[in-house]
């Protein structure tokens, strides 16, 4: 310090108050979640989509999934097990949401003879409105009603869902064997649903 | 500075004696003070935009309702990365380089410190009587006896000692260094601690109405940051409930509208299956939950709208959040979408308007609390835009696709309802519910940067206070069969005062010692520095000296003669 004037030195000490300031402001990064400043107040992935097969030996193990549907209904994922189940977060406020639907729901009438399972997990929204959503989509499949994130909460330990839709592949064993952020087309989630039949040992 | 020239140059070899160079010259200017200054004066100026605009992090709502009343001119401030400006990339080059320039500044500068920390009091100068302050005194005592009694007197006192033939030499004040390495090392690991925040950190805003909760898991928050290294695995999964929120203001007086209290009532669970907890969350009194903070940064009011579309279906049933276009009196603005209406879409852009009071015809709001609470609307029917996948904001209406409805337009109080035109439906305000906006931050750089902080500023008051002083004591037989003693000392910044009492006594402590007599030699410090430099070139030759500090030292193999030079300056600095 000795060859440093003094000013320097109360210049290094306001280094310390600016870089405090840096931490409190904080040195963030990207976001996951996606936030244009334009849709704040909700988080969804506008138009990126990102699809992840996880192969036989990495996948995790579902939660115990149960819940109350938008209908009232009590359902839980532990009745599907032996067949495949597509789970589906969504909101009938979120643009990519109402984009996939079509494509969801007529996957789920077509694959449903082959022990495909569609259920929904309908996150941050209204019940009204839900079920204004699923008439006009022509869902015919259950939706969870999940206000207070607590169903999301359930898959934090093993493949949380990061963006709004949020579609997760179980495989007929119970593991998490895809996941795809963004919303689907019909194509892909076909393809990524039959990869999932094809490899479940 | 040769490389300078020769950097841009043509040739293979000037080419690469040029990379070195310049790269050495770069490294050099970067971690130069002057450098690190005028990034430090960037990065304040840098901040200044964050105060200004509306911050994507901080206030989200205000970030859209900036785009509401600047539709040009806010994509292009959103390019500028202007609405997340601690985010931004060009804010990130300023701190990074600042990192860089006060790390390659601070660390040579640790190492220089560790050895004058450790370094070892020099010889003493042949004639003390030049030094600041000095006294000399005679004694029957042998000179070895003097010196060792003299060495354990300074020794008790906690002098670093070293001796000599005829000398002893004494430092003490190494405490400075250390303050000084302290004050170092702390600023590094403060730095450190910063970046700590930033890789494993994350910060989000979620907006939560009366009555609802929500889990700390990404898509249940509105704004989310994460860190470098931060997944959606890593948040803590706790969850909150809001169950009631409390504002009081200022009923009367100059502060009117003035807010004196938040209070939001919570429970909350830090884990699936955890007992509930209750807590008051009020404005800078955070909930703390897994080393996570919330805070209570904003509220204002979610009107409760019931849509019933043209078949007599309900299509919305529930409360909307309005966000405030007036802070003082929190008249909001917000809008309804009800996308699955039937037989078309409906959109609804309103103002509610706590505490209605009529001035020359149109609705203003009073006071901020929700006294006579009033809503109009303005519905729109058509394409909402939402079905192509586009996400948009839900503060917003796209009315490029919507048609406006002819209404008579009218405030309406809680439970009375507007028919639509053309059989479209009804639409009623039902009430109202209240939301907060809570900022949810982990950093866990918070805690190290805070001792690091403290610690900087413990080590800076200790370089400040403490002063590194030597003294030197010579004894010499004289020729009636006695010793003769010189006693020397020196401080150096002794802007504090108080070394010549501390000489004093110890000159008086040493004499009463060895049972001395005053001499008749001077007792003040050199006026002269030609004899010094004389004085220097017989005895002081070794590396060390009487006052130069080490990082002079370090840097001035051959620098020897400015050392000594030093030795009459009353303080290097």
């Amino acid at each position: 310090m000795s060859r440093m004037p003094v000013p320097i030195r109360s210049a290094l000490a306001a280094a310390v108050v600016a870089l405090a300031a840096v931490a409190a402001a904080g040195c963030d990064g990207g976001n996951i979640a996606g936030d244009n400043p334009g849709s704040s107040g909700q988080s969804f992935v506008g138009h990126s989509y990102e699809s992840t097969f996880y192969g036989v030996g990495q996948r995790p193990d579902a939660p115990a999934v149960s819940g109350t549907t938008i209908s009232g209904q009590r359902l839980s994922l532990s009745a599907y097990r032996g067949d495949t189940v597509v789970l589906n977060f969504w909101g009938s406020w979120c643009a990519p949401c109402r984009a996939e639907a079509p494509a969801l729901a007529e996957l789920a009438r077509k694959l449903g003879p082959e022990h495909v399972r569609f259920v929904g997990v309908d996150i941050r929204d209204q019940p009204d409105s839900a079920q204004a959503f699923m008439q006009a989509f022509n869902v015919d499949y259950p939706s969870l009603n999940d206000p207070a994130d607590q169903i999301a909460l359930e898959f934090h330990s093993t493949v949380p869902p990061a963006a709004i839709p949020t579609t997760l592949i179980i495989d007929r064993k119970g593991r998490i064997a895809a996941r795809v952020f963004g919303a689907s087309s019909y194509a892909d989630l076909q393809a990524l649903i039959s990869k999932v039949i094809g490899q479940t040992a | 500075m040769t490389s300078q020239a020769t950097a841009p140059g043509g040739t293979g070899r000037a080419t690469r004696l040029g990379i070195s160079g310049w790269l050495r010259w770069s490294w050099r200017q970067l971690t130069s003070m002057r450098t690190a200054l005028i990034l430090l004066f960037l990065l304040a100026l840098a901040s200044v935009p964050g105060s200004v605009l509306p911050q994507e992090g901080i206030d989200p709502a205000a970030v859209t309702q900036y785009y509401q009343s600047h539709p040009a001119l806010a994509p292009i401030l959103n390019r500028l990365s202007l609405f997340s400006v601690f985010a931004a990339p060009w804010f990130a080059a300023i701190y990074l380089l600042l990192f860089a320039s006060l790390a390659g500044c601070v660390l040579p500068r640790t190492v220089r410190l560790v050895g004058s920390a450790r370094q070892r009091p020099p010889r003493a100068p042949s004639n003390l009587a030049r030094l600041p302050a000095a006294a000399s005194y005679s004694t029957d005592q042998g000179p070895a006896g003097v010196l060792e009694s003299a060495a354990g007197l300074l020794g008790r006192r906690r002098f670093r000692l070293r001796t000599g033939e005829g000398w002893v030499s004494a430092e003490k004040g190494y405490l400075r260094e250390v303050g000084n390495l302290l004050f170092h090392i702390a600023l590094l690991a403060l730095l450190f601690s910063v970046s700590l925040g930033g890789i494993f950190g994350y910060k989000a805003n979620r907006l939560l109405v009366v009555g609802q909760g929500f889990a700390n898991t990404p898509t249940a928050l509105d704004v989310f940051r994460p860190g470098r290294l931060v997944g959606p695995g890593n948040l803590q999964p706790f969850s909150i409930n809001l169950l009631n929120f409390h504002a009081q203001y200022v009923t009367s007086g100059p502060e009117l509208d003035q807010p004196l209290a938040y209070n939001a009532g919570l429970t909350y669970q830090t884990q699936p299956g955890a007992p509930l907890r209750h807590y008051v969350l009020r404005v800078n009194h955070p909930l703390v939950v897994d080393g996570v903070s919330v805070y209570l940064i904003g509220h204002g009011y979610a009107p409760i709208f019931k849509v019933t579309d043209g078949t007599g279906k309900v299509r919305w049933d529930g409360p909307v959040p309005f966000i405030p276009v007036d802070q003082t009196t929190l008249t909001s603005e917000g809008v309804i979408k009800v996308p699955d209406a039937q037989p078309s879409q409906l959109g609804f852009a309103g103002v509610f308007v706590p505490s209605a009071v009529d001035v020359g015809g149109t609705l203003e709001s009073a006071f901020p609390a929700a006294l006579n609470p009033r809503v109009s609307l303005v519905g729109f029917t058509g394409n909402l835009g939402l079905n192509s996948g586009q996400a948009q904001s839900v503060y917003q209406l796209d009315t490029s696709g919507l048609r406006q409805l002819k209404m008579t337009p009218r405030a309406l109080t809680a439970g009375q309802s507007l028919k639509l035109p053309n059989g479209l439906g009804t639409v009623t305000y039902v009430g109202y519910q209240q939301w907060v906006s809570l900022a949810i931050t982990y950093d866990p750089g918070q805690l190290p940067a805070l001792i690091s902080g403290f610690t900087a500023l413990a080590g800076l008051i200790l370089s400040f206070l403490v002063r590194r002083r030597r003294v030197f004591v010579r004894a010499v037989a004289a020729a009636d069969g006695g010793t003769l003693v010189t006693v020397g000392g020196l401080a150096r910044s002794d802007a504090a005062g108080g070394f010549e009492t501390e000489f004093a006594e110890l000159a008086e402590l040493l004499r009463a010692q060895h049972g001395g007599t005053a001499a008749a030699t001077p007792a003040a410090g050199p006026t002269h520095q030609s004899a010094d430099a004389e004085d220097k070139s017989t005895e002081n030759k070794s590396t060390e000296n009487a006052l130069a500090d080490v990082p002079e030292a370090e840097t001035a193999g051959a620098g020897a003669d400015r050392h000594e030079a030093a030795l009459t300056r009353p303080d290097g600095e």
